[in-house]
């Protein structure tokens, strides 16, 4: 989008002019409903530009402005508007038109728009009759229609998210990700998918161009280098010690638990990691402590792990070795030979444990025996977790690991200790149990202080030391397997006995229709079979030749573009533009099949595919980014508000699912278009409701999102009653009712208010409590200039300023004692006192935000804003989804079928 | 080592000593660099000034510069130091401060980039212009770093523009940066076969493109021609660094941290961290110019053991509330405070015939944001350092007057080497305030 440029030679205009930045998203322009709350822009620079152009071309191939019309403008409009007086830069006073130009075009639709909402000429000025106004209008309308066609989306390269996902599904590597620094999208109209902001830069191809080599190394691997065998010796002060899993005592590293949990049970050399997958040579030397009758043999069990593995992961995450029994409690030595992969090192964990963190009822059938045996035993755990009886408070996570071990060591040694409740049946002993019986208590806590008296008293098994020797010969790892898995899948077939050449042919014949979304023909096969063989006959070896034809296609233009082919989308185009605006990913197998077959460009298929694809998830991508890109909940992350509102990462996750959870069950259950304003439900969670939404009493965990009934005519719920919402509204700090009001005429209202212009001096909030925001604004909507657009942008910013920067319902002005006034007059005369009467507005002109809807989704589906006859194709289908009631899965389906969405 | 001046930020014991590592191995290595820097240097320039400065640096924060604490009350040479800048004091010979000076750009963060694009913020940058000029035969044209951004900026939030006013990706991990700066040898043997191959089948996607553009609309060949443009970008790049791998820049064993502080409260070391390289990277000839884009979001920073009392947006936004204003002028001063190690660290290099690198580079210091608590890009604080002008001290000029920002940068330019007379909205010069 570039309308900083300005047609050369335009008197009093070689500087461009700055300030009001244009933003192009579509203005509803025709009489749509009774009530309509607009914007006249002033000022607008850049069809003062516009005209112009008009002018120079009119030699060429203008048309003459028919008498009828021509007079309704001579007596209404060109006194104000004439190249002597152009209010506003806007000049009507033409003898002819250049219809094709496409900022005439524009022009006149906002001369239509203006004249049928009757907001030209200006009140207090002469009126012409309802007559003239639709002489005028069919006029307009006439012309419009005839030099507008649906269609025209610029080429576009795939976005960030799209490039991701595509580059995944194509070659199956779900967990890809980019590399740093890959350049993101510019956002257009109000999204990072728009034909206008996908620009291609060397910076993008530099990126594709390195994601294209780390694909190619995966799959086409160079030859593994020979390393040399080394021999690496640990002893105990080479192993990690985590949590309570292992200590050292008395030179030998001692283990207790086999809790499944890596962190609580496993020890690991911190030093080594395998340089490359192959087999290498362990020995380990161990010995038992303390056995009891029955503990024999220790089992040893050794796994190998990642060692950027996280210290989260469960034992069964690591790829098993062996097990090594130990029985004497002298040094013994256990050797074999394994595969370690690369980046892989050693696990050790004791198998036989009787202690298991994780493993609840055993640990309460354990701790049970143990002071049915030993009632001092059970005595000083009770003198540790109840000090004050149990009357007071217990006494849990302090006695976390050898700090809870000295505790109750501490009441084992005293003489004087309380034996009183020293019974099964007493209710300390009781609860105490059901301590051991919880997660944390006995997963964390008493479990990790237990551990403590195995080190110290046994039984235990310990280690001495480990050596590591190799690698023998190398070996393929389980990565390795997998990426030769891809190669031989997306090829449909393993290299064998096949010559280069045919291999290469026959993987081309079945990726590159994948890669560039539609059949490719033997030609273009061809030119990419060229690469490849050019290349081994100069002597490059099959990985390479295949290595440099994977980078190749992965920069090509088929592959990073979509949707080259002008006019009404063909079936492949179809189902690339189906696919990548309900998952952001290319067409699957199922939509690829019926493209060809020819069947997807029949509406009823057309349909079936797109409930197919509807999402049933929150992380559906067309829940997820069009409503973070549409409703700026995407941003919310960067907002990170004020301390004193406590909203932090998890509140802030909270508020975007509500968003999210709330948008899907619209879709799901094919809610009216109302529903968005003022609902029945919503979504949150308990604390969070009772926090921001002054919403008591819900059940189930505090912070698990559940679905909630509202009354309908609620402060909260719907759009404009969201935490999330009045979030990104405000800037975490302070609300802005400028902006706020400014994002929901563009949001909700669909109306893109113009920028500030640059001589107005901008507002600076005054947060020492002097005045409130309604009368610092009030000075600069004194000012004309301001209250042409003020006047519609504030009421509606001031409606919602009991929402504080998060969303939470306030009564008074922050650092004021005064009370919130949120009342405002909207500009078809109505008096509303909060945002329960805007909510009431909305619904009761539920047409406005219904277009506005349907419009976003169509911008965000086609990748280009809409033109007249666009928006008039997408007011039919609003009209017809209000009148037949209709809801939010009707709206997207009636969409997909339209002109608009099948033509490029 | 005088631990006064060292950023406080992160507590004395911890950073000297890091500090201290970093320049003390930077500058071990400082011979055998400067010669290789001047081997660089004899290549193929040719500017009208031979005496001028060689390189450029510019340097902007997202959120401003607190105004009243930036500017010296007094004009001319004689001024007191005011609080932000108190830091570089001791260059104040090598600086001069500019107040009332911008580009009479759009307000709003939307408009930010005028900082440097001047009144058509998201327009090819001055920075851009610059190395399209002077930087082609490094082996970085030009370096865009960031810090304390957690993500990557784009569009109207991004800092530099290219010709084609696409916005350039930044870099914010030095440890790819060193990376891409010293390359191994064991790399440089693949990455030349990757070159090599990878260049000479470019050929194939443009001639695919070609054949694809012919059936389109003249609009849409249009936008296809971006793809042409960015192949032909990628094959010079390509070329460029074939040519530098048969002449590699001796790693100078710079330590970097284990892991790269890219946590935004983290911005004052990593900026510390970037500084040091881009002077690694003018001293060895790897690039001519820089910048380094100070990012600002919600981060809280503790500074002098003390959590500031708002994120770094939520100060910028003070209201006129005097203990916000002190703790953003804090933060300013921080920011400072790793500025004049730059200043420093540059002093202490060879820049080419003698020059120390500071009188070799034109170190340009400010911002697209005038006052960000009224969102308001007007007069925007600028300090220009180094370059071996004939510095001023402050320069105030009244908000009325014609003079913009863009003056400035033509002057700046020219001395370059760059022989401009009109940039963005500016047909004027500053050449007599800085000779």
């Amino acid at each position: 989008m570039n309308f900083r440029g300005f047609p050369p030679g335009l008197p009093g205009h070689q500087q461009p002019v700055t300030g009001h930045k244009i933003k192009t998203v579509p203005l509803m322009t025709v009489p749509f409903v009774a009530a309509v709350l607009l914007v006249s822009l002033p000022g607008l620079t850049w069809f003062r530009g516009a005209v112009a152009t008009a002018q120079v071309q009119t030699e060429k191939t203008a048309t003459a402005v028919p008498d009828a019309p021509r007079e309704v403008l001579q007596k209404y409009c060109v006194d104000c508007h004439q190249p002597d007086a152009a209010e506003g830069g806007i000049i009507l006073d033409v003898d002819s038109i250049n219809w094709p130009e496409k900022d005439n075009l524009e022009l006149w639709e906002k001369v239509l728009h203006n004249s049928s909402q009757s907001r030209m000429p200006p009140p207090g000025s002469d009126q012409p009759t309802a007559g003239e106004r639709k002489l005028l209008g069919d006029w307009i309308d006439g012309q419009l229609s005839r030099h507008l066609r649906i269609g025209g989306t610029a080429p576009r390269r795939l976005n960030q998210a799209e490039y991701l996902k595509t580059v995944r599904e194509l070659v199956s590597m779900r967990d890809y990700e980019l590399p740093p620094g890959f350049p993101g999208d510019s956002e257009v109209h109000g999204f990072d998918n728009m034909g206008e902001g996908l620009v291609m830069s060397p910076a993008h191809i530099a990126s594709y161009s390195r994601v294209a080599t780390e694909i190619a190394d995966l799959l086409y691997p160079q030859p593994r280098k020979a390393v040399s065998s080394r021999i690496q010796r640990g002893g105990v002060e080479d192993l990690v010690l985590s949590f309570s899993a292992s200590a050292i005592k008395e030179g030998k590293l001692r283990l207790a638990s086999s809790a499944r949990d890596i962190m609580r049970s496993c020890t690991w050399p911190q030093q080594h990691q395998a340089k490359v997958s192959g087999v290498y040579r362990v020995t380990v030397d161990g010995s038992v402590f303390k056995p009891r009758d029955g503990d024999l043999p220790m089992i040893l069990e050794v796994r190998a792990r990642q060692v950027s593995a996280s210290e989260r992961s469960v034992i069964d995450n690591f790829r098993f070795l062996k097990d090594l029994p130990f029985t004497s409690k002298k040094s013994q030595t256990h050797a074999f030979e394994t595969e370690l992969y690369k980046g892989e090192t050693l696990s050790f964990r004791w198998k036989n444990a009787e202690f298991d963190h994780n493993n609840l009822k055993a640990t309460v059938r354990l701790m049970t025996n143990w002071f049915e045996r030993d009632k001092r035993w059970l005595a000083a755990w009770q003198q540790a977790v109840f000090p004050g009886g149990l009357k007071g408070k217990a006494r849990i996570s302090t006695l976390r690991g050898l700090n809870g071990w000295n505790v109750i060591n501490k009441a084992l040694q005293d003489p004087d200790l309380d034996m009183s409740e020293a019974t099964m049946d007493s209710p300390e002993t009781k609860e105490l149990l059901r301590i051991f019986g919880t997660v944390g208590g006995g997963t964390h806590n008493l479990g990790d202080a237990l551990c403590h008296y195995y080190f110290n008293q046994g039984p235990s098994l310990q280690l001495h030391g480990y050596t590591i020797e190799g690698p023998t010969r190398l070996v393929d790892s389980d990565v390795d397997k997998r990426y030769q898995q891809i190669a031989r899948s997306i090829a449909g077939t393993g290299k064998g006995k096949l010559g280069n050449e045919k291999y290469a042919r026959t993987m081309l014949a079945k990726f590159l229709p994948r890669a560039f979304r539609r059949p490719v023909d033997n030609s273009t096969l061809e030119a990419y079979l060229k690469i490849a063989s050019e290349h081994w006959e100069k002597g490059h070896t099959f990985h390479e030749g295949m290595h440099l034809l994977m980078r190749n296609i992965l920069i090509s233009p088929q592959f990073l573009y979509r949707s080259l082919q002008p006019g009404e989308l063909d079936d492949h185009d179809l189902a690339v533009r189906l696919s990548y605006f309900f998952t952001q990913g290319p067409p699957d197998a199922q939509l690829a099949a019926l493209a060809n077959a020819g069947k997807l460009t029949d509406s009823k298929q057309l349909r079936t595919q797109a409930k197919r694809l509807m999402p049933n998830r929150r992380e559906h991508p067309l829940v997820r980014s069009f409503t973070g890109q549409w409703l700026d909940t995407r941003g919310l992350k960067s907002i990170m508000p004020d301390p004193k509102f406590k909203f932090e990462a998890r509140e802030i996750n909270i508020a975007q699912a509500e968003v999210e959870l709330f948008f899907l069950d619209m879709i799901r259950e094919n809610r009216p278009l109302r529903d968005f304003i003022d609902p029945d439900f919503t979504w949150t969670a308990p604390y969070f409701a009772k926090r921001i939404y002054q919403i008591k009493g819900l059940r189930g965990r505090h912070d698990k999102l559940q679905r909630v009934k509202i009354p309908r005519g609620s402060r909260h719920g719907g759009l404009l009653g969201m935490s999330a919402i009045m979030m990104t509204t405000a800037n975490g700090v302070d609300t802005q009712p400028v902006l706020r009001g400014a994002w929901v005429l563009e949001n909700i209202l669909g109306i893109s208010p113009p920028e500030p212009p640059d001589d107005v001096p901008a507002l600076t909030p005054d947060t020492r409590g002097t005045s409130t925001p309604r009368e610092m604004l009030a000075a600069h909507t004194g000012e004309d200039s301001c209250l042409n657009c003020h006047r519609r942008i504030d009421p509606l910013g001031f409606a919602l300023e009991n929402f504080d920067p998060v969303g939470k319902w306030r009564e008074k002005w922050p650092g004021t004692n005064r009370q919130i006034d949120a009342s405002a007059t909207l500009t078809d005369g109505t008096k509303i006192k909060d945002v329960v009467d805007l909510k009431k507005w909305l619904v009761s002109n539920e047409s406005i935000f219904a277009f506005n809807l349907a419009s976003k989704l169509m911008v965000y589906a086609t990748g280009r804003p809409l033109n007249y006859v666009e928006k008039k194709e997408i007011r039919q289908l609003v009209a017809s989804n209000l009148s037949e009631k209709g809801g939010m899965r009707d709206l997207i389906l009636d969409l997909v079928v339209t002109q608009t969405f099948r033509t490029k | 080592m005088n631990t006064k001046n060292l950023p406080q930020y992160l507590g004395y014991s911890s950073v000297d000593r890091r500090y201290f590592i970093r320049t003390a191995s930077a500058s071990l290595s400082l011979p055998a660099l400067t010669a290789f820097g001047d081997s660089h240097a004899q290549k193929g320039f040719g500017e009208s000034d031979q005496n001028g400065p060689r390189n450029f640096v510019a340097i902007g924060t997202y959120l401003g510069w607190h105004q009243n604490a930036f500017y010296p009350r007094e004009t001319g040479l004689e001024f007191e130091i005011p609080a932000t800048l108190k830091p570089v004091a001791e260059f104040r010979q090598h600086f001069t401060v500019f107040s009332g000076l911008d580009h009479r750009a759009g307000n709003g963060h939307n408009n930010w980039s005028n900082f440097l694009c001047g009144s058509q913020p998201g327009t090819y940058s001055f920075d851009q212009l610059i190395a399209d000029q002077i930087g082609k035969q490094s082996r970085f044209a030009s370096l865009q770093l960031t810090t304390g951004s957690g993500e990557n900026r784009t569009g109207l939030g991004a800092m530099n523009f290219s010709r084609e006013n696409i916005y350039l990706p930044m870099l914010r991990r030095p440890s790819v940066l060193y990376r891409q700066m010293f390359i191994t040898r064991e790399d440089r043997k693949r990455t030349e076969y990757l070159l090599k191959s990878g260049r000479s089948s470019l050929d194939h996607v443009v001639g695919e493109a070609k054949r694809l553009s012919a059936s389109l609309p003249a609009a849409d060949r249009e936008k296809l021609a971006e793809y042409f443009h960015s192949v032909r970008s990628l094959e010079g790049r390509m070329g460029r660094q074939l040519r530098t791998l048969d002449n590699p820049a001796a790693d100078p064993g710079y330590k970097l941290p284990e892991n790269d502080p890219i946590t935004p409260n983290l911005q004052m070391e990593a900026s510390v961290i970037m500084y040091d390289l881009i002077a690694i990277a003018l001293e060895c000839g790897l690039t001519r110019v820089a910048t380094l884009f100070l990012d600002g979001l919600g981060q809280v920073f503790t500074i002098n053991g003390r959590p500031l009392s708002s994120g770094y947006h939520g100060l910028s936004h003070h209201g006129n509330d005097p203990a916000m204003i002190r703790d953003l002028v804090l933060l300013d001063t921080a920011h400072l405070e790793c500025f004049a190690h730059f200043l420093r660290v540059l002093r202490e290099k060879k820049g080419t015939r003698g020059k120390t690198l500071l009188d070799d580079t034109i170190v340009l210091l400010g911002t697209g944001m005038g006052d960000a608590s009224r969102h308001s890009n007007r007069d925007l604080p600028t300090l220009v350092a180094g370059g071996g002008l004939a510095h001023k001290g402050h320069v105030a000029l009244t908000g009325k007057q014609e003079t913009l920002l863009g003056d400035l940068y033509i002057t700046l330019a020219q001395r370059l080497g760059v022989e401009i007379d009109s940039f963005s909205n500016a047909r004027g010069n500053m050449n007599e305030v800085l000779s």
